[in-house]
This record gives structure tokens, C-alpha cells and sequence, in this order.
């Protein structure tokens, strides 16, 4: 998708050829880049407008130019200020309302969709400082079952499918945050929130925490490896089955893990 | 010349114009401070909310009675300072010492009040810890009875003017003031025991 | 009303404000003053000192991000011995903690509020001090002590505070950063807050009670309307931050679980994000609380300097009415992350969307200003224009925070930073420096040095321009805010030399400052100023520079509006572009008072 900023930045060369939007390996978050590139289109065109107005003020109505004694109160002038300020609200306003209000009714809160998948994957994650626990149900489809996989900061999850993420964590709040996908969800104490993509690309991709969370939130880093489907399906198997050898029932502590179906609920 | 100049501020006696002004700066002062304890009753809307039950497991009920006799003693103050501001304007000196005291009294009784309460709760094994229903019924109440420590204070400040003769019927603004500040602080306590020991 | 019953009203509101003695002792003249214009110099001048404190931090900041690790020059030997001139992770986040709350509560709050409000609202609604001239000496001093404890925690024994300016707990809380140094300053934020609530209630009352006689509300300067808004959004929403600052207070030093969460709750514990909630229902308005006075002052500043009436003045005020009426409303925006229910988050987007239509409407007013005026482009109008410029630039980044879906991925990147160091920072900055340019001559009675002022400005404009653009760039890419090293991460790798660059930027930004250190200073023994350096009709310049500690020998009866310039008819009568607000006009020519009618609206 051709973007208007990096293009033009481009043309500067040297350090601003790092400025762009980070790769989108997800199936919606082009939906995102679309807003934010159209509003860029127009912000620039009334920042443009709006400096060319007050250049030309300035110069060509300068100490010389006799000031015209109109206080803008007739109902001529005070019409035309608010029928232009009304018209930015409608076309610039109205267009980022009407997308980001479909995105977020038909991407963002489909929890249900998402669910509804086939071949959706699910991960619980508990943050804490400062690294990123994350837990999938295993074949037995329950959590905080033996054969649940349990990692730590590196995240597999499988191209074309949905991944659901319920979070929370244990101390203070920390933001789950994934750029290339787009998506990002605070991790909160005592709460469970939730958030969900589709990976369309394979690849590495980081997780960085986004809520300040202590000394140590600037490496507070993880990943997210999307695997074509089934060697996403051969890692969950192997995992599964070493992570019921070692299993312990006896470390509470690693047995983090909640019933996912009492916050899958649509509020 | 009768030139038309408009917007100009009617005409009153600069005596009841320092007044109102007092007055006014009187209103948004408990305006701000209504804010105040209208956001520590949204917190405590928030934190009962969130429980799935009120009060949250382990956690004693909270008593109705001495609450109750807490809140008809600051009915009774309201009284007792309304009758002062009514015996000020008249100029009864005596009548107003009177009321004032009688105000102060049941003011620091009800201050006896809240600590028996709180105490009581303590005995009953509701520390500062626990949970939301600790920190609102401490925090809010502690808070409210500091405002009533200052009002105390307040009212002491009056006696002095009232026992020399400065403050009498002409002059007599900052008990109007005080007044209207335990005016306050009885409503803020009212909510407080509908909301927090009686819902 | 008759000029009979002006009169009456004059003496009605001369005997409220009675002409004292001035006083005598040096105690009574400079500690304890009850002179607005005193009080007024000493919150001037406590904010500057405080500004210049947090412009030193946000260089440590960009120090470290254009050289991760690197010993710092000149604090690095002096005040980071201990850790060999180096700022570690947790020096780092105090130091942008510390940053934003001095930069708000204790820098452009003193400057633009305590020392601008109170230095004009009396002289330019015709009043000799305000409403409660004792409670403003207080509130000074309580808001020196908010000062002393913000240095105090300076000194705390795990360092200052370092949950960011935002300190949310749980990590505010003693889990997430004991100590003394974050209590401190809670304890400071609330403190000032007191010192914010005792100056809000006095404007309001002064604005309301202690108009002249002829001060009609649409006749008052658009700065007194800034002032006026902003207390009235002072006296309510300030209040609300208090109960969130003595909740959090509790929480630390009486082991209360208001927002506790998680393995450290006890009995079900308390909700951290209620914190957020109360935070924010303050932290929206308080960002209005900020810029509404810089909207005022450029309001009237580019009246004045293009010699023409403000454009549709009553718009103006209608709009920074609804400004304020809304601010509480939108405050959800910063809180789209925490899982709110899908209505809630629809319902402040749309909300935070409709109330840009205000803003438009008073830049709009803004730019027809200055068109088709005689602009002359004294210091003063140049910080005026620079902030339209920076405001409108800052204002249309907002678009993309404002909806709740753009914002999914700029939330909590460098973006948000750039968006709100442009409106927030940049405008109330260069406004701000409007103001000190504008009022120095009737503050100080000397004229300031326009050659330096206007590369102070050049220098300003620029700098901020370049230092926030590159925040916002940096942030459009991804950058998440508030690392100690960024580049820990692959995405932000390849931005290392566009921050080092932004921070070259703020350098030369910070030191370019010197240039109104110095002028500020020397000025004191510069050129006497006349009582109305600028040719202007509003009050104060109808006085001498500076006023007498009464302001007014006899409280001026007002006929006309405050941007009564270029007047055709009045300039002929007159033989200049402008007219005092109370200036009596003769009325034998009829253009005289035709004229007089036009400007009583």
C-alpha cells in the first residue's frame, strides 16, 4: 500500500528512510494503515492551507496594508467560520469515525468470530515484571491441565488462523503489545482483558511492553514466531507431550492459568 | 449628558456588597470540595461494583445503629448552628453563645461517635488491608471526620467575635460562612450513611 | 442606565475596593504581599526557575537516547557521580517522572496561571487587587511548599518519584516504587492542587464581582475569558485529582488496597484502573486548564498586533466555553487500552471527535484575524504566531489519538508524546513567552531588547518544531515511549540516528533560551517603558508602567469592547488606530457615536 509519508520522507534520504509504519503481517491491520494514511493526507492538506494563509497575511497585509475594521460578527462572516469548520469535522472527522467505528465493531470486539474459527488457537498471557508468560490449552482444549504449553516470552502461534489472547498480570499493569500486528491490549492486575489477530505472514515478530512498568520495562521484550499451519501443529504436539512429562503437581505457583469460557463473554 | 452606558453593575450598600462576594468564594469553595467527595463516592461506586459480592468474603457486615445515632447528631448540630444564624441576625448575643456551644458539643460527640465506630471495626478484625471494603469505610469516613475537626476548630474561632459584640447583627458573615460549611459537612455525612451503611 | 447611575455604581464599587497605604516593610512588600501584581512576580518567578529544572531533564532525556549509555557532560562528573556520570534504567525513569509533573504542576502552571492570571485579571477588568487578596498571598506560599516537597523528593532514599507523571499504581503503589521520593511528590501534586483550587476560587469570584462598571462579560479581553474558564476548570476538576492523589496516599503510607490488584491483594483488593479513572476525569481538563489561558492571550495578541477587532469575538468565547463545558467528557480517550466496553469506547471517540469543532472554530477565528489586518510583527505577535503554527500542527495530530482504532497501534509510542509536546508544551510555551514579551514593559516598567527577543523566537520555533516533529516521526514508526534504550528492540534500531538527531535539536533549543536568560535580566536596567508601549485600549496600559500598588486612581467606567483598533471613524477623530476602553470619546462628530454604539456590543 503506497503511503504518502515514508514516500515523501524518502526523498529526504539519510536518517528519515527508517520512518515508516513497521511491516503489517496481519490479515486486518492494513484497515489501521489505511486511517491513519488517509488522515495524514488530509492534516497535510489543511496544514498546507494553513500555513500559506498565515505567510500571506502576514506579508502582504504587513504594517503598510490599512487593517480592515470588521469585528466578524454579521451573520455573513460567523456563518462562513462555522460552515468551514463544520465542513472539516464532516469530511475529516467523519471519515475517521465511520472506519475506526467498523473497525473496531468488526475486527476489534469480534471475539466471537474469532472464536468461532476453525483451527483458532488460544493463549492465556500473565505479564509480570518483566517478562511474558504465556500459556496454550494443549490438546485437551482446558487450561491449567498437565498438558498445557507453557512459555516464556517466545510465543508460536500458526499463519491464517486466529489467535485469541486473554491477559493479565501479577503485579503492575504492563501493555501487551504486538507492532507488526497492530495490536496491543494493557495487561492489568486483577482483571482479564482481551485482544485477537490473524497472522497472514510467517516470520519473527517482537512483543514490546507498552505501559511504563518498573526499571526494567525498556528489555520487558518478547517474540512472536508465526509458523505455517502444520509445523505450527508438530511444535504444539512435541510441547504438549514434554510438558506433561513435566508436569508437577505439587509447583502451585506454575498452575497460573484460568477457565478461559468465564472471560470469553461478549460484554 | 445622559449618555446610555450599559452593563453597569447595579447600585447596593458596599457592606452587603463584601458580603456577597464572601459569599460566593464561600460556593465554590464547596463546590470544589463537593467534587471532592463526589469523586471518593465514584471510587467507592467503582470498587462496590467490581466485587462480585458486597461486602467481599471475609470482610464483617458493617453496623447500622451507631451510624444511625452519629447521623441524627448532625442533624441536631445543623439545628442548633441554623438557630445560631437566625439569633445572630436577631442580635441575641446570649442565645447565640448558646447555640454555638451546643454546636461544638455535638460536633465532638460525633467525633466520639466515629471513633467508637472505627474502633469497634478494628475489633472486629477489619484492618486498613482489607480489601475495598476497608479502605472505603476508613478512608472515606476518616476523611469526612477531618472536615469536621475543621469545622470545630471554625466554630471555636467564632466564639471570641461573638462574646466581644463584633459579630452581631450587622455584621455577621463568617458565621453565615460557617454555617453553610457544617451545611455541607452534614449532607457529605448523610450520603455517606445511605450510601455506604445503609445500601 | 444613566451616566448618574454609572456614578453611583462607581462609588458603590470604589468603596469595595478602598485605597490602602502601601505598605512599608520589606516583609510586608515581598514575602507577604497582598499585591496581585507581587504575588503574581513571585509565582513568575518560581516557575521559571522550576521550568528551567525541567528543560535540564528532558536534556538528560535526549541525551540518553542519542547516546545510550554515554557519561552525561556537566551533571554526569557534578551529579551522577555515583553511578560514573551514566544514567542506569531507574535513574532514567525518574528523570522523565520528574520531567512531566515539574513541567505542568510546577512550570507552566505558576507561569501561564499563578503569574499571568493574577497579574491581569484585576488590571484589565478595572478592579485594584482581586476578590480575596489574603487568600492569593496563601495560595502562593502553599504552592512554594508543593515546590519544596517536589525537591524533597529529589533526596528520597530510593531516589524521586518514577512511576511517570501519569503514576499509575499498581506501580505507584508501594509495589511497584517504594520509597519517599514517590510519596513526595503525591503528597506535592496534592499540595499544589490546594494552591491551584484557592487561586481558581479567586478568579472567578474577582471575574464575576469586581468588573468595572462597563465590563460587560463580551466587553472583557479574551485573555480575562483564558483565565476565567481555566479557574472554573480548576475549581472543579482539581479537586477530583486530589481524591486520587490522597487515595494513592493511603495506599502507601496506611497499607489501604484502593488500587491494589493482583498477588498482593487482600480480600478481593481495589481496581487500579479507578485510579485511572479519577486521573483522567482531572488529566483531560487539566490539559484544557493549560492552554485555554495561552488561547485567550493569542486571541488578543493577534488583534492587537494586525490593529484589528478579533474576529467574531462572541464565537470565541462560545467556543472556549464548550471547550471547558466538554473537557470532562472525552477523558476516556487515555484509557482506550484497559478493556472498556465496547459503547463506552464508541461513545468517547465520538465525543473526543466533536470536541475539535470548538477548536476549529476559535483557530478559524485565529487566521481571519490576522487576514486583511496591519500586522506588525513585534516579539510578542511573533510567540503569538508561533504558537497558531505549533497548535494547529499539535491540534491535527490529535485526529489519529482521538479514534479508538488508529490509537490501538499509537498508544504509548513516541506519537502520543510528539501530539501532546506540540499542543500542550509547544503552544503553552510560546504563549507563555507572548505573555512575558507582551507584559514585561507594564511589569517592570523597562522595555525588553526586540533584536534578542526575536531570535530567542527563531531559535524556539525552530527547535520545537524539529525536536517534537521527531517525536512524532519517530512514534509513527513504532516507537514506544518512556525506554531507556529504545534500541533494545529490532524495530527501533534502525531510528537511532533520526533521535540522535532530534536531539541535537533540543539542544540547541534548551541553550538557545540563554538569549532570553540574558534579555530578561539586563532588561531590568534597559529603556524606561511609557505607560502604553504597545498603543493599545486595553486597561492596564491606561496606567502608568509599572501601576501603582491601587492600580487605578479612580476604577475607569467602560464604554467599548477591547479590540476597538482601526476604526475609521475614530481615527479620524483621534488621529490613531486606537481607543481606551474607557476613554470618553467627545460626541459632537456623529461617527463618534455611531462608532461608540458599534464597539458597546
Amino acid at each position: 500500500m503506497a503511503s504518502t509519508l515514508p514516500l515523501l520522507l524518502a526523498s529526504l534520504g539519510g536518517p528519515f528512510d527508517a520512518i515508516h509504519l513497521p511491516p503489517d503481517a496481519s490479515e486486518s491491520g492494513w484497515r489501521i494503515d489505511d486511517m491513519i494514511q488517509s488522515t495524514t493526507v488530509f492534516v497535510s492538506i489543511l496544514f498546507v492551507l494553513m500555513v500559506i494563509w498565515m505567510v500571506w497575511s502576514v506579508v502582504k497585509h504587513g504594517p503598510m496594508h490599512q487593517a480592515l475594521f470588521d469585528h466578524g460578527a454579521d451573520s455573513k462572516s460567523w456563518r462562513w467560520t462555522a460552515l468551514v469548520a463544520a465542513l472539516i469535522f464532516v469530511v475529516v472527522d467523519g471519515d475517521l469515525l465511520y472506519h475506526s467505528t467498523t473497525f473496531m465493531h468488526g475486527v476489534f470486539f469480534d471475539f466471537a468470530g474469532a472464536e468461532k474459527k476453525p483451527g483458532a488457537v488460544r493463549v492465556e498471557i500473565n505479564a509480570h515484571q518483566w517478562a511474558w508468560n504465556a500459556r496454550y490449552a494443549g490438546p485437551d482444549g482446558k487450561f491449567n491441565t498437565p498438558d498445557d504449553i507453557v512459555v516464556l516470552n517466545e510465543l508460536v502461534v500458526p499463519q491464517g488462523a486466529p489467535v485469541i489472547f486473554q491477559v493479565t498480570s501479577t503485579d503492575v499493569i504492563h501493555g501487551f503489545n504486538v507492532p507488526s500486528m497492530r495490536m496491543k491490549v494493557d495487561a492489568i492486575p486483577g482483571t482479564v482483558t482481551r485482544m485477537w489477530f490473524q497472522p497472514k505472514d510467517t516470520g519473527v515478530f517482537e512483543i514490546i511492553c507498552a505501559q511504563h512498568c518498573g526499571a526494567n520495562h525498556y528489555k520487558m521484550r518478547g517474540t512472536v514466531t508465526v509458523l505455517p499451519r502444520a509445523e505450527f501443529d508438530r511444535w504444539a504436539r512435541v510441547t504438549s507431550v514434554n510438558a506433561a512429562r513435566a508436569y508437577d503437581p505439587k509447583d502451585v505457583e506454575a498452575h497460573w492459568g484460568w477457565d478461559w469460557a468465564e472471560h470469553s463473554r461478549l460484554e | 449628558m445622559s449618555t446610555v452606558v450599559s452593563g453597569v453593575i447595579p447600585y447596593r450598600p458596599a457592606q452587603a456588597r463584601g458580603d456577597d462576594t464572601a459569599w460566593l468564594g464561600m460556593v465554590i469553595f464547596l463546590g470544589s470540595w463537593a467534587m471532592m467527595f463526589a469523586a471518593l463516592f465514584f471510587a467507592y461506586g467503582v470498587l462496590r461494583l467490581r466485587q462480585p459480592s458486597w461486602p467481599p468474603p471475609g470482610t464483617p457486615p458493617l453496623p447500622v445503629l451507631l451510624p444511625a445515632v452519629n447521623t441524627g447528631v448532625l442533624a441536631l448540630n445543623a439545628a442548633a448552628l441554623q438557630g445560631a444564624l437566625v439569633a445572630a441576625r436577631r442580635g441575641q448575643r446570649g442565645r447565640v453563645t448558646a447555640a454555638l456551644l451546643l454546636a461544638v458539643l455535638l460536633g465532638a460527640a460525633f467525633i466520639g461517635g466515629q471513633l467508637f465506630l472505627w474502633s469497634g471495626l478494628f475489633r472486629e478484625g477489619l484492618a486498613f488491608e482489607d480489601g475495598s471494603l476497608a479502605a472505603v469505610v476508613y478512608g472515606l469516613t476518616g476523611f469526612h471526620a477531618l472536615h469536621v475537626v475543621v469545622g470545630l476548630l471554625g466554630l471555636l474561632t467564632l466564639l471570641p467575635p461573638v462574646l466581644a459584640g463584633t459579630l452581631n447583627a450587622a455584621r455577621h458573615n463568617r458565621l453565615r460562612l460557617w454555617v453553610m460549611y457544617w451545611h455541607f459537612v452534614g449532607v457529605v455525612w448523610l450520603s455517606m450513611f445511605l450510601l455506604i451503611f445503609l445500601l | 442606565m444613566t451616566a448618574q447611575e454609572a456614578a453611583l455604581s462607581r462609588q458603590a464599587i470604589e468603596a469595595l475596593q478602598p485605597i490602602h497605604h502601601p505598605p512599608t516593610s520589606f516583609f510586608r512588600r515581598y514575602i507577604w504581599s497582598l499585591d496581585h501584581k507581587v504575588i503574581a512576580k513571585q509565582y513568575l518567578w518560581a516557575g521559571l526557575l522550576f521550568l528551567l529544572v525541567g528543560g535540564t531533564l528532558a536534556m538528560m532525556i535526549r541525551w540518553q537516547w542519542a547516546f545510550p549509555g554515554q557519561p552525561v557532560p556537566i551533571l554526569g562528573p557534578t551529579v551522577l557521580r555515583a553511578s560514573g556520570g551514566v544514567i542506569g534504567p531507574a535513574l532514567y525513569m525518574q528523570i522523565f517522572t520528574m520531567h512531566g509533573l515539574i513541567m505542568i504542576f510546577f512550570a507552566i502552571t505558576p507561569i501561564l496561571i499563578g503569574a499571568f492570571g493574577n497579574f491581569t485579571i484585576p488590571l484589565l477588568i478595572g478592579a485594584r487587587d482581586m476578590a480575596f487578596p489574603w487568600l492569593n498571598a496563601l495560595s502562593f506560599w502553599v504552592f512554594a511548599l508543593s515546590q519544596l516537597l517536589v525537591i524533597g523528593a529529589f533526596f528520597g532514599d530510593l531516589g524521586a518519584a518514577g512511576a511517570g507523571w501519569t503514576t499509575y499504581p499498581p506501580l505507584a503503589t508501594n509495589i511497584g516504587t517504594p520509597g519517599s521520593g514517590q510519596t513526595l511528590m503525591v503528597a506535592a501534586v496534592f499540595v499544589t492542587g490546594v494552591a491551584s483550587i484557592m487561586g481558581g476560587i479567586n478568579y472567578v469570584t474577582t471575574v464575576i464581582r469586581l468588573r468595572a462598571p462597563g465590563m460587560t462579560y463580551m466587553r472583557m479581553p479574551l485573555t480575562v475569558w483564558g483565565q476565567f474558564l481555566t479557574a472554573i476548570l480548576n475549581v472543579l476538576f482539581v479537586p477530583v485529582l486530589g481524591s486520587a492523589a490522597l487515595l494513592l496516599l493511603m495506599d502507601r503510607l496506611l497499607g489501604t488496597q484502593f488500587f491494589i490488584a493482583g498477588a498482593a491483594a487482600v480480600k478481593g483488593g481495589g481496581d487500579p484502573i479507578l485510579f485511572q479513572h479519577l486521573f483522567w476525569i482531572f488529566g483531560h481538563p487539566e490539559v484544557y486548564i493549560l492552554i485555554l489561558p495561552a488561547w485567550g492571550i493569542v486571541a488578543d495578541l493577534l488583534a492587537f498586533f494586525s490593529r484589528k477587532p478579533a474576529n467574531w469575538y462572541k464565537g470565541t468565547v462560545l467556543a472556549m466555553s464548550a471547550v471547558t463545558v466538554l473537557s470532562a467528557v472525552v477523558y476516556g480517550h487515555h484509557m482506550f487500552q484497559t478493556g472498556m466496553n465496547p459503547l463506552l469506547g464508541q461513545g468517547f471517540t465520538t465525543l473526543t471527535l466533536i470536541i475539535s469543532i470548538p477548536a476549529e472554530v476559535l483557530f478559524l477565528n485565529w487566521l481571519r484575524t490576522i487576514y486583511k489586518g496591519s500586522v506588525r510583527l513585534t516579539v510578542p505577535m511573533l510567540f503569538a504566531l508561533g504558537m497558531v503554527f505549533v497548535f494547529g500542527f499539535g491540534g491535527l495530530t490529535g485526529l489519529y489519538l482521538g479514534a479508538a482504532a488508529p490509537d490501538i497501534y499509537l498508544h504509548d509510542t513516541m506519537f502520543v508524546v510528539g501530539h501532546f509536546h506540540f499542543t500542550m508544551a509547544a503552544a503553552s510555551f510560546l504563549a507563555s513567552f507572548a505573555a512575558i514579551y507582551f507584559w514585561y514593559p507594564k511589569m517592570f516598567g523597562r522595555l525588553m531588547n526586540t533584536r534578542l527577543g526575536k531570535a530567542h523566537f527563531w531559535i524556539s520555533v525552530v527547535g520545537i518544531t524539529l525536536v517534537f516533529g521527531g517525536q512524532l516521526l519517530v512514534g509513527y514508526a513504532g516507537q514506544n515511549r518512556r525506554l531507556w534504550n529504545p534500541f533494545e528492540y529490532d524495530l527501533f534500531k534502525p531510528l537511532q540516528p533520526l533521535n540522535r538527531w532530534t536531539s541535537y535539536a533540543g539542544f540547541a533549543l534548551f541553550f538557545g533560551q540563554l538569549l532570553f536568560i540574558w534579555n530578561f535580566f539586563a532588561s531590568f536596567r534597559g529603556e524606561k517603558a511609557p505607560a502604553n508601549p504597545w498603543q493599545l485600549g486595553t486597561l492596564e496600559w491606561s496606567v502608568a508602567s509599572p501601576p501603582p500598588m491601587h492600580n487605578y486612581d479612580a476604577i475607569p467606567i467602560v464604554h467599548r469592547g477591547p479590540h476597538e483598533l482601526s476604526d475609521p471613524a475614530l481615527m479620524a477623530k483621534l488621529g490613531r488606530d486606537w481607543v481606551g476602553q474607557a476613554e470618553e470619546v467627545p460626541p459632537d462628530a456623529p461617527g463618534a457615536t455611531q462608532a461608540a454604539a458599534r464597539g458597546a456590543t
